[in-house]
């Protein structure tokens, strides 16, 4: 998987706007502790829905829209993470990742 | 004041699609989201074209805003529905933006987009046609608004709210998780702050807790002292405009400002206190 991987489709942005799925890095990850992902239903992405992160003690911390492929993605600290994913239709889906300093976690999560 | 001043839910939003005299206005993180799909009539502001002046740090000035909300058919009798995605984070900080212009009769879609999308509610994505009005803004309303002066002089003074994750408060990450970790200033917190992450306010599906919820969450929680005024204050205060909704709109503390130069500016401020680690 290279640097940034899919998951978004802008360049990287200075301001604290992310587009739907999250921003893309181009330069590499370096210190960047990234989880990232899609989520899909019966083979198909899912574009319209959330992927949600919490801490250790189930606390919210960032959201983004899924992409137009299902996709999202995170810049954590180093540690452990649940993912949820909220979607139309009461779709609720979780699991737990560990995120590590220079490297990506992908997740491919099915609803 | 109470919660129907200033909330609207989404059955009332539905049940009043295209009434004269109110306007649906989208301002989303995602500045795309809008020409994806929002509710029918709104028309979208960008938080960063339209509301923030393109060479300076500061927001478009009064003839800037009068401008803006004249292009988009916005007049001064409209009652202005704010909604946006990620818990509302930037339709808040328009309805501060709003207020902050002497806009009074606006309301924030209590749940947002999301809460609208997770309903399966329609979305459309033709853009409104609305005439232009000549809309008159105020002198910015300074009493909602903390500059940096006004946060080194509240340390250990006033109510101190730093609404950011953890991570950020502590010093351990720079920006929200859901971007890069990119900004060259300092972490940490401004002394004396208490942490309160802004989404502490908001349920899973965007709704703002109950009165009586929130309350318990900033007084008996984190300690704040209800009797003294607060600075709010974030990253580039966005989140901290959502707690300034809360503190200010919900339950009626008379004298909040929203810092929008929050840790962007502080943290690279020369001289100033920082202090790391977790929130006490």
């Amino acid at each position: 998987m290279p640097a940034g991987g899919s998951g978004g489709s802008s360049p990287r942005a200075s301001g604290c706007g992310a587009p739907a799925g999250g921003i893309k890095i181009t330069d590499g990850i370096g210190t960047q502790a990234i989880v990232q992902g899609h989520v899909t239903s019966a083979g198909t992405p899912v574009p319209s829905g959330y992927a949600r992160l919490l801490n250790t003690d189930g606390e919210f911390v960032a959201e983004v829209p899924l992409g137009d492929d299902g996709g999202f993605i995170f810049y954590a600290a180093p540690g452990d993470w649940t993912l949820r994913v909220l979607a139309p239709g009461g779709i609720r889906s979780e699991c737990v990742v560990s995120a590590q300093k220079g490297k990506i976690t992908q997740l491919e999560l099915t609803v | 004041m109470t919660r129907s001043d200033v909330l609207v839910d989404a059955d009332w939003v539905q049940s009043h699609l295209g009434d004269p005299g109110i306007v649906l206005v989208e301002v989303d993180e995602d500045t795309s989201a809008y020409d994806k799909g929002h509710i029918k009539g709104a028309v979208k502001l960008d938080w960063k074209k339209d509301l923030q002046d393109p060479v300076r740090r500061d927001f478009v000035d009064r003839a800037g805003f009068e401008a803006l909300l004249s292009a988009r058919g916005i007049s001064n009798d409209d009652t202005v529905i704010l909604y946006g995605g990620n818990n509302n984070w930037f339709a808040a900080y328009a309805y501060w933006y709003f207020k902050l212009y002497g806009h009074h009769n606006v309301k924030l879609l209590d749940g947002g987009r999301k809460k609208w999308e997770l309903d399966s509610r329609e979305m459309v994505t033709e853009a409104p046609s609305r005439s232009a009005t000549s809309y008159h803004a105020k002198e910015q309303d300074k009493s909602i608004r903390a500059f940096r002066d006004d946060v080194v002089a509240a340390i250990g003074t006033l109510n101190l709210v730093d609404v950011r994750s953890p991570d950020e408060f502590a010093g351990r990450l720079l920006a929200p998780a859901h971007l890069p970790q990119e900004q060259a200033q300092r972490g940490g917190h401004v002394p004396t702050a208490k942490n309160v992450p802004w989404s502490k306010a908001a349920q899973e599906d965007g709704t703002f807790k109950s009165d009586d919820d929130l309350r318990a969450l900033y007084g008996d929680e984190a300690g704040l002292d209800f009797g003294r005024d607060t600075i709010a204050y974030c990253r580039i205060g966005e989140r901290s405009a959502h707690t300034w909704f809360v503190l200010h709109e919900l339950l009626g503390q008379p004298n909040v400002k929203n810092y929008d130069g929050s840790w962007t500016e502080y943290g690279s401020l020369v001289g100033v206190p920082i202090e790391l680690g977790d929130g006490k």
